[in-house]
């Protein structure tokens, strides 16, 4: 019966699935092409230096991957179901009991990962390929040792996706079917989201693990010059979970902070206000990955300025593995900050295409669409503004640390046109997406998109 | 309830509404739906009009041309004498701010703003000052002065109509066009609701145009307007409860044969 439930939802409602399957489909190619490098390193004739690069390579980058993969498959499908508590409070009252409601969000997360996963297979295979060539090409694995895709991609890839997608959906499921049906109605229209232990204890935990390896960085590590930079690039990781984990407590302060300066703003700055204090929720979702991205966007690309800089103070031209470090870190940074984008773009398509019924009873109390998309210009524009300040925040951590155990100063002497273009990127997606899809929604009459 | 002169001072009567041979054709699959077919009425300032018809008659159509919030596809709607130019949205938005309420059957109140907010949204959309002690005195006039700082989520079906009512009214606008206001409301609620409506007429003289297909409802109006096939095809002035709930009847049979004898 529930399966059954669960695959009519799915059908009537592609669309609301597609963001969804992008963020796992992503996430799935990410730590299955990783993870094939364990695959190709455990093959036969692999030599030994070889083979730790790859065991390497696949388990603490793809380890790193993984962990991304998680928190952002955790937040799209909490979004998810927290967007769909109308329509659990309506399945409650029709006689649905927690345990089927609970059971059919499960079922549909897993039948959405395991398609996101199986459609994951052949773009993996390809993208660990060329991986197993820009090590080949840069010298770190023998020119000889053929590309293997196997039961490690394959199991670490499907149960990272299809278990972490599952376990997310029970967890917001049963906290949001754990209420009463008339609670449930009213907490579907003000949706709180409040701070709880369940949230502050391991932000706490991270945000104390990135400063102890900035710390770390200066002391321990000081002396040890590039070989302080995995410590040091793991820093600014930490540091942006940690702030993004407590992302509801951050728009909160930030209303409180932006509130009257917004107030004088006319209709749309009093709109943004509302919006932020009873839609902490939908904001939240939408600062974390801004902040994961600027956080570790700026955070390990400085990095890797500052060390740039330290080998042509030297004098010496610079050596091949310090050419391969620079090439790879920027593979995978390239990697994960394309995944926060994309994170972050199918937040806000998510979260302003649920917002259809609002931006009509708007219209019909008298807003004009100009008056609709200067609200959610300047609700984007508080967040980003927001999620990057903290982004910048947490990569501090990182290049503080790293730059004075490389230059001798705290704050680098490299161009801010990286940060720069960091903050541009994270403005310019969460705009467009966000005011993108309000036009889109625009386009609907106002009477007609008031139909269910 | 209502005092003279709380709000707005009576206004004057006078043409407050015209439709001019207003015809609205959809294209869908099936070939061109007429929903109104040349529709033409003059209601006076301070009257009240109920609108029935059978399901598919055109009643929302009209009520939505009337109301600026769909564009006729011929003929012309003037409110206070003004023609509605069926411009761009915002034209049309910034048109009816100052001459059009309009009360749903869903309320369609903002979740995220409170009763007193809600009820002053369209001043600040239109950029006026909010009078706080007006709206208070409008919300206390619906009866929800100890619920001003409410979510529409916290209230009961008649209330949120109350506070959508009292929004409608809030830019003292000269005609208030109702869709089935009482549609999901129980009886007792619905009462009140009809009563508010009509005492905006009778004190402040606000013309108001209410669809509705319950007969009492439409009872409270001081004429029935009948409309089948997007025609206007009767007229009942005085109405009581029995005689609407006849003359619905005889259409919705009459309906009923055509629809046998074109075979459909």
């Amino acid at each position: 019966m529930v399966f059954w439930l669960a695959r009519a939802s799915l059908r009537r409602r592609a669309g609301a699935f597609t963001g969804s399957f992008l963020v796992l489909l992503f996430g799935a190619v990410m730590v299955m092409s990783f993870a094939s490098m364990l695959d190709t390193g455990r093959g036969t004739g692999v030599d030994a230096i070889s083979s730790e690069t790859l065991t390497t390579m696949g388990s603490v980058v793809g380890g790193w991957g993984m962990c991304l993969v998680v928190f952002a498959v955790v937040s799209t499908l909490g979004l998810s179901v927290r967007q769909r508590a109308t329509e659990t409070a309506l399945l409650k009252s029709a006689g649905a009991t927690p345990a089927q409601i609970v059971r059919m969000i499960a079922g549909e997360a897993a039948l959405v990962s395991v398609a996101a996963a199986a459609a994951a297979v052949a773009p993996s295979y390809l993208l660990g390929r060329f991986l197993l060539g820009l090590l080949k090409d840069t010298g770190q694995v023998a020119g000889g040792v053929a590309f293997a895709f196997g039961t490690i991609a394959l199991l670490v890839g499907f149960g990272v996706t299809v278990g972490s997608a599952v376990i997310a959906a029970l967890w917001t499921a049963r906290q949001a079917t754990r209420v009463s049906v008339a609670v449930s109605v009213i907490g579907a229209a003000t949706g709180p989201v409040r701070l709880t232990w369940k949230r502050i204890v391991p932000a706490a935990v991270l945000l104390i693990g990135g400063l102890y390896l900035g710390v770390l960085t200066v002391t321990a590590f000081a002396d040890k010059g590039p070989d302080a930079m995995p410590v040091a690039g793991q820093a600014c990781i930490l540091a942006s979970m940690g702030l993004a984990l407590l992302a509801p407590g951050l728009v909160r302060a930030t209303t409180a902070l932006t509130g009257r300066l917004l107030h004088g703003r006319g209709a749309a700055g009093y709109l943004t206000v509302q919006h932020l204090r009873r839609r902490t929720g939908q904001a939240a979702s939408a600062l974390m990955p801004i902040i994961l991205f600027t956080g570790i966007g700026t955070g390990i690309l400085y990095l890797q300025l500052i060390e740039n800089r330290a080998v042509a103070a030297t004098g010496y031209l610079r050596s091949n593995e310090q050419q391969n470090i620079q090439t790879l870190n920027l593979v995978v940074i390239g990697m994960i900050v394309v995944f926060a984008c994309i994170m972050l773009i199918n937040t806000l398509v998510a979260s302003t295409t649920f917002r259809r019924r609002e931006f009509a009873q708007l219209r019909l109390a008298g807003a004009t669409p100009a008056q609709v998309l200067r609200t959610v210009r300047t609700e984007g524009l508080v967040i980003v503004a927001t999620g990057t300040v903290l982004g910048v925040l947490a990569s501090a951590v990182t290049v503080l640390p790293y730059s004075i155990v490389r230059a001798d100063r705290w704050i680098p002497d490299l161009p801010a046109w990286v940060l720069l273009a960091i903050i541009a990127v994270a403005v310019t997606a969460t705009l467009s997406a966000a005011l993108g899809t309000a036009h889109r929604m625009l386009r609907t009459p106002a009477v007609d998109a008031m139909a269910p | 309830m209502f005092q003279q002169g709380m709000v707005t001072p009576p206004l004057a009567s006078g043409q407050a509404l015209r439709l001019d041979a207003v015809t609205r054709h959809y294209e869908s699959p099936g070939g061109t739906v007429r929903a109104l077919n040349g529709v033409s009425l003059a209601l006076d300032g301070g009257s009240f009009t109920a609108v029935m018809g059978p399901s598919g008659s055109g009643k929302s159509t009209l009520l939505q041309c009337a109301a600026g919030l769909d564009t006729p596809t011929s003929g012309r709607v003037l409110v206070d004498g003004v023609e509605m130019s069926g411009g761009t949205e915002a034209e049309l938005t910034r048109f009816r701010r100052n001459r059009i309420g309009f009360v749903f059957q869903h309320f369609n109140l903002l979740p995220t703003l409170t009763v007193l907010q809600n009820a002053t949204l369209p001043l600040r959309l239109a950029g006026k000052r909010v009078d706080r002690t007006q709206a208070v005195e409008v919300l206390t006039r619906v009866g929800l002065a100890d619920r001003l700082d409410h979510l529409p989520a916290q209230l009961s079906g008649g209330q949120q109509q109350r506070v959508a009512i009292a929004r409608a009214l809030v830019a003292g606008p000269r005609v208030v066009f109702a869709d089935e206001p009482t549609g999901a409301l129980d009886t007792r609620s619905a009462r009140q609701v009809l009563a508010l409506l009509q005492e905006a007429v009778r004190i402040d003289g606000r013309t108001l145009v209410m669809v509705t297909h319950d007969p009492v409802a439409a009872a409270h109006a001081d004429q029935v307007l009948f409309l089948a096939d997007g025609r206007l095809v009767g007229r009942l002035a005085e109405p009581t409860a029995a005689a609407v709930a006849d003359a619905m009847t005889r259409l919705t049979d009459q309906a009923a044969r055509g629809r046998v004898a074109e075979g459909v």
